[in-house]
């Protein structure tokens, strides 16, 4: 087969290369063109273009088909231009159904364009970017538009997707401005690959990576034991990078959730695809849009503390000392600030039936709710389209460029994160001169460099402005994605289409800690950390389309398709030598950070190559389509890929095979007239996946202490890739005219052969080992419901709800090899740890719990300390069980009202901060247990047997709380219920001028928690990646946001 | 329009073709950061088993610092780590003591297994010979924690790898050493002088008669080790390290064996200094200050007070020295943060050796042979005198009166902040030797003083303690161990890590059958018998 492949490549270069030189066709095109284009007795005509309701449109394209010729309709609607009896207007309006009318005799003309709602629903983007009708799909599809997108916007656009479709969780990160966001569909599948889904830009998959810090993964945030020899990685999220795009840029999103809609793409698509289909230009005279928004973010709730005892005596870090005689000072605002986000964008469309440009520009600054946490970006975009030889050659081009800088992202976890020392400050004392004064003179006979100030000297915390003003970290990209299309239709019933991209990210991060950081993190003069990574992304396909000609009731349309896609990562990490732990002063001289300035050991290098990861996967496809009558319709679709991943491997190539069937029950059957349509559908779909485990088969060693340092990790000569089975079943209905739609889906995915990252027994002397093994399953139900329930010229109201319900099952890790657990995030002597076991879920987080009497009493030990069971056990899981979103469009006049409501029920989440914050006797748990004279339990003794209904405070959080204390007191109801977003809108009724509409908008974001139990809010996540779920570890709290936006078009 | 549209379309699909191939899939999923076992020689790999003897300072922490090193009585951490239950309120904190296995089998015994499996040992036998030498000083330090371990089995299986009892692990070891021993001396004897590991060397410079010595002495440590459980393989051990035929044992400072250099800093410098993790113990104070030891400003550094930080100790005890006692009750970091501190410019200096055997030791332990009857030991009481003034000159002191001293003994234990942590003196043990004593007597004595000597190797001095009972140390103040570690017995061993049990579970319950006890903290070793010395 290896060989095989470049063979098939070749037939339709030979198919095109044919066509090219001997189709006739093309010199008649010109021949066409040059007629319209002499136009001599052209006379005026003139018009009013409406909508359905009778409110005339402004701003509609009209254009003389086939013709440079064409205008626009003013403010009222009107429109006029010359043309010839016999030409055809073309009206084109967004989010309007194109309309074609003839000039006969008539000059005046009253156009009626029809909404696009349900058009949008008839016609799908569906894999790869091909348009198909939703009556052939067989299985589920979510669309949104990009107004839904940047009606109320946000620095990352896919939190602007939270709460609106079913099936999609979406959990933004704690990590401020430019954080990533985590989007998981039908629930986690993979236990060592992604489970995020993949981004497709027109048809094209892009790239979703971050810069090397990627995600954190340990609750200390930063890479423990790496601290006295300097940083070998930080904790900062690394941003995605999905929000690098312009939310005004894209015209719709499409969301393919299950394995069979996304069978084409192919084992990046094993979590389902996101389709973004950007804005082209479009025919007509040059349209401007400019919007603006400005936002303001304050957290949305701060840690509860106690106000009544000060500082201890004997341990001053801590808050167990005597009533305090005065209430103490708020010290929390000290620190945190109004965030603020400002978008301006401005986009540029027109051109003529033959060609057409879209340019758009983007900025955005913002701020975050920590002092010095700073987003800018900026983003550039221009599109070509070109239609040639008399239509029948496309050429798209699009050429996209990204500048971000993203200033001292925040710490998450319990290293270098400001916010630990701000929670923990004793209370009672007054933070703000640690505030007014950071740092102190240098000491004498010391290095010569300011010091920070801080009373205490503890791992976990720091003086928080220190933090922010010493130990900043700057995270640049440059972006570039170039891609271009060509698509010739060779006859009407054949076309064929190539497609590429470059997508070339350029990251640059930079971590400084000055000296006087404290010394677990850092050195005597310092420390620093610069990577610099060059992320290359590149796709190109050839399809051949063709669809059977012929008067039949049957008929059979389908693809033929190969496709490469080569993922290439690399850079340099220039700092502490982490081969070659040096224990010497960080920094020559200190506070310079510039790499020549590191102090290394005589046999040390501060630069090291990070180890490159090269993938590359080659398939062939194909899908085709048989269709009856227009109510039957059949999909199949086979894909071979063969993947870099399984190079050492016996076999790199693998199969796998999809169909399915839907039926137009309306269109079949006789149903009552009040069903305006009804479609059952059914499918099933595998996909494999070659999870990304660089030189998993061949590991070679390392250089290292002393020349090198053996790989203790098992080769694994066997890797298979994982393979995801699924179905779906379901049905779309809409009642009464479609005033009401409706649409129910039930799916089941297994996802088998994982590749599994074991731990070895240490005694195996293996660190690390892989086998293919496990099963997880994601069954669930969706569904959506829309209704439109007041439709008059001056109100109307819509109305939907989407709700879904997914349960995630590990059927088995490896029984065979006697493992039954695998560790997401090991708990690095921490109370919590992400585990995945046989029986459990993903996600499940694990912790130290309390040992219970037969009666589930608490067992107190001779101290008066509750007693812990061994190890870590299995405390809860943080996904909902079930989820509901609501939206509600209501306009009025000039007025437009439009709400998100969305509630994630179910599900349990753990607060180290809670944790660590009882400890200390900061938080209010912990005074008014004082106040009670002890903390109240169902408790006994373990060797006298007596109850004990009391404990003391001290004693009772001393143990329980703290970052290893036990965890299971400190688990919370993740349901939450919030006011998602809201906005009011009022568009200026202009009538003439340069301005041809205007709109303002009050947006709001966060708004309201009509219901949290969790002393955080549980939706947050600390880390995108597969571990670190539902654990807040003093993470930044979320965000409200309020502001004000302004669209207007010219 | 038409030329340019077919060179286009077929640039696309020759393009297409030509990279549609997967001959490149090998070279793309290769490590671009590895080498390949051709590019390198095993040689390189010694440094890495010398390193992780004792490891980086992360390591070491968990390794020995937070265990034998406290357990010994020589440190005590001021820093109140988990809620001040831990290992040093004797509840076991699994997630630390999994690391002495990490780095034992992931590190050197994966290591010596690659070795052996490149053939080292037909090709190069001097080389060989070093390797074991550094597996049996390795793997003794983690058999004396747990008892039995996986040993002869290691790295024949990635998923199940059985134990040995610890008295088959002991026997491994003597024959180990006769290996190193017998190829050291034919290499010697062959090529006199050679150093062709000079290049690879942490401890000798490439010194092989060192190493022999070394080995011999490692043999004399093992051997003592049995004295209670094995009289005779202890005495058959110990004549054969005697037997000067055999390359001789370590008897001068130069001789001593200890890990620097090639980028390796000695571990508790940084836990000292940067993370102040680590400060001196209380049993290591008091007998100090009560004898008056010249060696204790090497050892440790005095009170440091500063109103400025928080907790510090009032500007009275400025200079003196003042330890900490194992499982005092702790709140907050700072509270015994100005304690006394090993001294991270002479004894814990960065570039200081981590010592894994002196010849003081060498001398105590003949002097325990010598009290025992066993032939070539020569004198007690000379050995003893030899093995203090070897100490004193491998620190550069001067002895002074010190070996004469028969008054000093321990002093009494006083905590400024917690008069619960007081004690009084334990042991009324002196310094100079008296013949006439008991033997029981002159045994405290010789093992005290070994204790002293062989600061601040912990693990040995723990081993050491719970052999002999010697020195006497304070208990626990603050017992977490719900009732398995007696406070007075004090801790015997540590407890096997969980996840030996999660992935290795048969393993390691038959290990447990092996130890004869419950798998916890009060269960005594194979070697570790209840009964007199004498």
């Amino acid at each position: 087969m290896k060989k095989i492949l470049p063979l098939i490549l070749l037939v339709p270069c030979l198919a095109l290369g044919a066509n090219n030189h001997h189709n006739p066709i093309s010199s008649t095109s010109f021949t066409t063109v040059g007629i319209s284009q002499n136009v001599t007795n052209a006379t005026p005509v003139k018009g009013v273009v409406k909508d359905e309701t009778g409110t005339t449109l402004p701003g509609v394209s009209v254009v003389i088909k086939g013709t440079t010729t064409g205008t626009q309709t003013d403010a009222n609607g009107k429109f006029s231009l010359n043309a010839n009896p016999g030409d055809v207007l073309v009206f084109s309006y967004v989010g309007y159904t194109k309309k074609e009318v003839i000039v006969a005799n008539q000059t005046n003309f009253t156009i009626v364009l029809s909404s696009d709602s349900k058009s949008l629903n008839e016609v799908v983007v569906t894999a790869l970017g091909i348009k198909k009708s939703e009556k052939s799909l067989t299985y589920s599809t979510d669309q949104v538009s990009g107004k839904e997108l940047t009606d109320v916007p946000t620095d990352n656009l896919m939190n602007s997707l939270n709460g609106k479709l079913s099936g999609v969780t979406i959990t933004p990160s704690a990590s401020g401005v430019g954080g990533s966001a985590k989007v998981i569909l039908r629930g986690n599948k993979s236990v060592a690959g992604g489970n995020q889904p993949l981004y497709v830009i027109d048809g094209i998959p892009i790239s979703n990576g971050s810069n090397s810090n990627g995600q954190p993964n340990s609750t200390y945030g930063t890479a423990v034991g790496q601290g006295g020899g300097g940083i070998a990685s930080t904790n900062q999220d690394g941003g995605d990078g999905i929000s690098n795009l312009n939310p005004d840029d894209i015209e719709s999103i499409t969301v393919l959730k299950g394995a069979s809609a996304a069978a084409l793409y192919g084992s990046q698509a094993q979590n389902g695809v996101i389709l973004i289909t950007t804005k082209k230009g479009k025919a007509g005279k040059a349209v401007i849009n400019f919007s603006s928004s400005f936002t303001a973010d304050k957290i949305a709730y701060q840690p509860q503390f106690q106000n009544t005892y000060g500082q201890s005596p004997t341990a001053a870090t801590q808050s167990w000392g005597p009533k305090l005689t005065s209430s103490a000072p708020d010290n929390l605002s000290q620190f945190f600030q109004t965030g603020t986000n400002f978008t301006n964008s401005i986009n540029i469309s027109g051109g003529s039936e033959m060609a057409q440009t879209y340019f758009s520009y983007a900025n955005t600054t913002a701020a975050g709710v920590e002092p010095g946490n700073k987003l800018s970006r900026n983003n550039i975009n221009l599109r070509e389209t070109g239609h040639f030889l008399n239509n029948k050659l496309t050429l798209d081009a699009n050429v996209n460029y990204v500048a971000q800088n993203v200033d001292n992202s925040p710490g998450l976890g319990f290293y270098l994160n400001p916010l630990t020392g701000l929670y923990l400050f004793p209370r009672g004392q007054n933070i703000t001169p640690y505030k007014t004064q950071f740092e102190l003179p240098a000491v004498a006979g010391g290095n010569g460099a300011p010091t920070q100030n801080w009373p205490f000297n503890e791992d976990v915390q720091q003086n928080p402005w220190w933090i922010t003003n010493r130990d900043p970290n700057t995270s640049n990209r440059n972006r570039t994605i170039i891609n271009a299309t060509a698509k010739y239709d060779i006859t009407s019933w054949l076309s064929i289409q190539a497609r590429g991209i470059d997508d070339r990210t350029y990251d640059t991060y930079q971590q400084d800690l000055y000296a006087g950081t404290i010394g677990v993190l850092s050195k005597a003069n310092g420390q620093f950390l610069l990577t610099n990574q060059l992320n290359e992304h590149k796709y190109a396909d050839m399809l051949i389309t063709f669809s059977v000609p012929g008067k039949s009731d049957f008929k059979l349309d389908g693809i033929l398709g190969g496709s490469i896609t080569d993922d290439h990562v690399d850079g340099t990490n220039i700092g502490p030598d982490v081969n070659n732990n040096y224990n010497g002063n960080g920094l020559i001289i200190p506070n310079v950070f510039v790499p020549q300035n590191l102090d290394v050991a005589a046999d040390g290098s501060p630069v090291q190559n990070l180890q490159a990861v090269h993938n590359q996967d080659q398939a062939l496809f194909a899908n085709a389509n048989l269709s009856y009558k227009n109510w039957a319709y059949l999909t199949v679709t086979a894909r071979n890929d063969w993947s870099s991943e399984l190079a050492y491997t016996p076999n790199e190539s693998y199969f796998y095979p999809s169909a399915g069937l839907s039926l137009i029950l309306s269109q079949m059957l006789a149903l009552p007239t009040d069903i305006s349509y009804a479609k059952i559908r059914g499918t099933y779909a595998q996909v494999g996946n070659t999870v990304s485990i660089p030189y998993a088969t061949d590991p070679l060693t390392h250089f290292g202490t002393g020349g090198v340092t053996l790989n203790s990790v098992a080769p694994f000569p066997l890797l298979k890739p994982e393979r995801t089975n699924s179905f779906e079943l379901g049905t779309d209905l809409r009642f009464f005219a479609d005033k009401l739609s409706a649409s129910f889906t039930y799916y089941k995915s297994n996802t088998t052969d994982q590749a599994i990252a074991i731990l070895p027994a240490f005694t195996t002397s293996f660190s690390k080992g892989y086998l293919n093994a496990g099963n997880i399953q994601n069954s669930g139900v969706e569904f959506t419901l829309g209704y439109e329930a007041i439709h008059t010229t001056n109100f109307s109201w819509n109305t939907s709800f989407n709700g879904s319900a997914n349960r995630n099952k590990v059927l088995d890790v490896d029984s065979k090899a006697g493992i039954p657990q695998v560790v997401l995030t090991p708990n690095n002597n921490n109370s919590y740890e992400s585990i995945l076991a046989t029986g459990g879920s993903y996600n499940d987080i694990y912790g130290v719990t309390f040992k219970r009497d037969s009666q589930g009493r608490i067992l107190i030990g001779a101290g008066g300390a509750p007693e812990t069971n061994n190890g870590y056990n299995y405390l809860g899981n943080p996904d909902p069980k079930f989820q509901l979103g609501w939206e509600n469009n209501i306009k009025y006049k000039n007025f437009n009202f439009e709400f998100l409501v969305d509630g994630k029920f179910g599900g349990q989440v753990l607060s180290l901060t809670q944790a660590v914050m009882d400890q200390y006797g900061v938080s209010e748990a912990s005074g008014a247990a004082r106040n009670a004279g002890g903390v109240k339990i169902n408790g006994v003794n373990a060797t006298t047997g007596v109850p004990v209904t009391s404990v003391d405070p001290y004693t009772w959080y001393s143990t329980v709380g703290g970052r290893a204390g036990i965890s299971e007191n400190y688990m919370y109801s993740a349901t939450v219920v919030r006011l998602r977003e809201a906005s009011l809108g009022y568009t200026v009724p202009f009538t003439s001028g340069a301005i041809k509409s205007l709109r303002f908008s009050l947006i709001g974001r966060n708004l309201i928690y009509f219901y949290k139990k969790a002393p955080f809010d549980p939706e947050v996540t600390m880390s995108t990646g597969n571990g670190l779920s539902g654990v807040d570890v003093f993470n930044q709290p979320a965000t409200r946001n309020y502001g004000l936006s302004l669209n207007a078009t010219f | 329009m038409k030329l340019r549209l077919s060179v286009a379309g077929l640039l696309a699909c020759v393009l297409l073709a030509v990279t549609s191939c997967t001959k490149n899939f090998e070279k793309y999923n290769t490590d671009n950061t590895g080498l390949q076992p051709s590019q390198f020689s095993a040689a390189l790999i010694f440094q890495g088993i010398q390193t992780a003897l004792f490891g980086e300072e992360g390591n070491y922490q968990l390794d020995q610092n937070l265990n034998a090193d406290c357990y010994s009585g020589y440190m005590m951490s001021p820093d109140p780590f988990r809620g001040n239950i831990n290992n040093l309120t004797y509840s076991l904190v699994d997630g630390w003591n999994q690391q002495v296995f990490s780095d034992a089998y992931t590190i050197s015994m994966f290591d010596i297994n690659y070795i052996a499996a490149v053939g080292t040992k037909a090709s190069q036998p001097d080389f060989w010979a070093i390797a074991l030498i550094l597996k049996v000083e390795t793997m003794d330090r983690v058999t004396d924690k747990y008892g039995p371990i996986a040993y002869s089995a290691v790295g024949k299986s990635v998923t199940a790898t059985p134990y040995d009892s610890q008295q088959s692990v002991y026997n491994q070891f003597f024959l180990e050493l006769d290996t190193a021993v017998t190829s050291l001396n034919t290499y010697i004897k062959a090529n006199p002088g050679a150093t062709p590991f000079q290049k690879y060397d942490l401890v000798y410079n490439g010194d092989y008669t060192k190493w022999l010595k070394f080995a011999n002495s490692l043999r004399l440590r093992l051997a003592m080790h049995l004295t209670k459980i094995d009289a005779v393989t202890a005495q058959a051990q110990a004549e054969k390290a005697l037997d000067p035929t055999n390359g001789g044992l370590m008897s001068v400072p130069s001789d001593d064996a200890g890990i620097s250099g090639g980028g390796y800093h000695n571990p508790l410098f940084v836990i000292t200094t940067s993370w102040t993790d680590i400060s001196l113990g209380a049993p290591l104070q008091t007998y100090m200050t009560g004898y008056n030891d010249p060696r204790l400003p090497v050892y440790a550094s005095p009170v440091v007070t500063n109103p400025k930080t928080a907790g510090a100790l009032p500007a009275t005890y400025a200079g003196q020295y003042i330890g900490i006692r194992i499982g005092s009750l702790i709140t907050a970091k700072p509270s015994y943060n100005s304690y006394s501190t090993l001294n991270p410019t002479t004894a814990v200096s960065s570039s200081s050796p981590m010592i894994m055997m002196t010849a003081a030791e060498v001398w105590f332990l003949k002097a325990e042979a010598a009290l025992r009857g066993w032939p070539n030991a020569g004198n007690a009481q000379t050995d003893y005198n030899t093995g203090i003034q070897t100490s004193m000159a491998q620190w550069g002191v001067s002895p002074g009166n010190y070996i004469t001293d028969a008054t000093s003994t321990q002093a009494a234990y006083t905590d400024p902040t917690n008069s619960a942590n007081s004690s009084p003196a334990l042991s009324t043990a002196t310094i100079a030797w008296n013949a006439g004593a008991t033997n029981e007597q002159n045994l405290e004595r010789i093992i005290t003083q070994k204790w002293l000597a062989m600061f601040p190797e912990g693990q040995e001095a723990w081993t050491e303690y719970r052999r002999t009972g010697y020195p006497k140390l304070f208990p626990v103040v603050t017992n977490n161990s719900n009732g398995t570690i007696d406070s007075q017995i004090q801790i015997r061993r540590l407890a096997y890590p969980q996840a030996e049990y999660t992935s290795n579970g048969a393993a390691v319950k038959a290990a447990v059958q092996l130890l004869g006890g419950p798998d916890n903290g009060g269960t005594r070793v194979w070697w570790d018998v209840a009964k007199a010395n004498f």
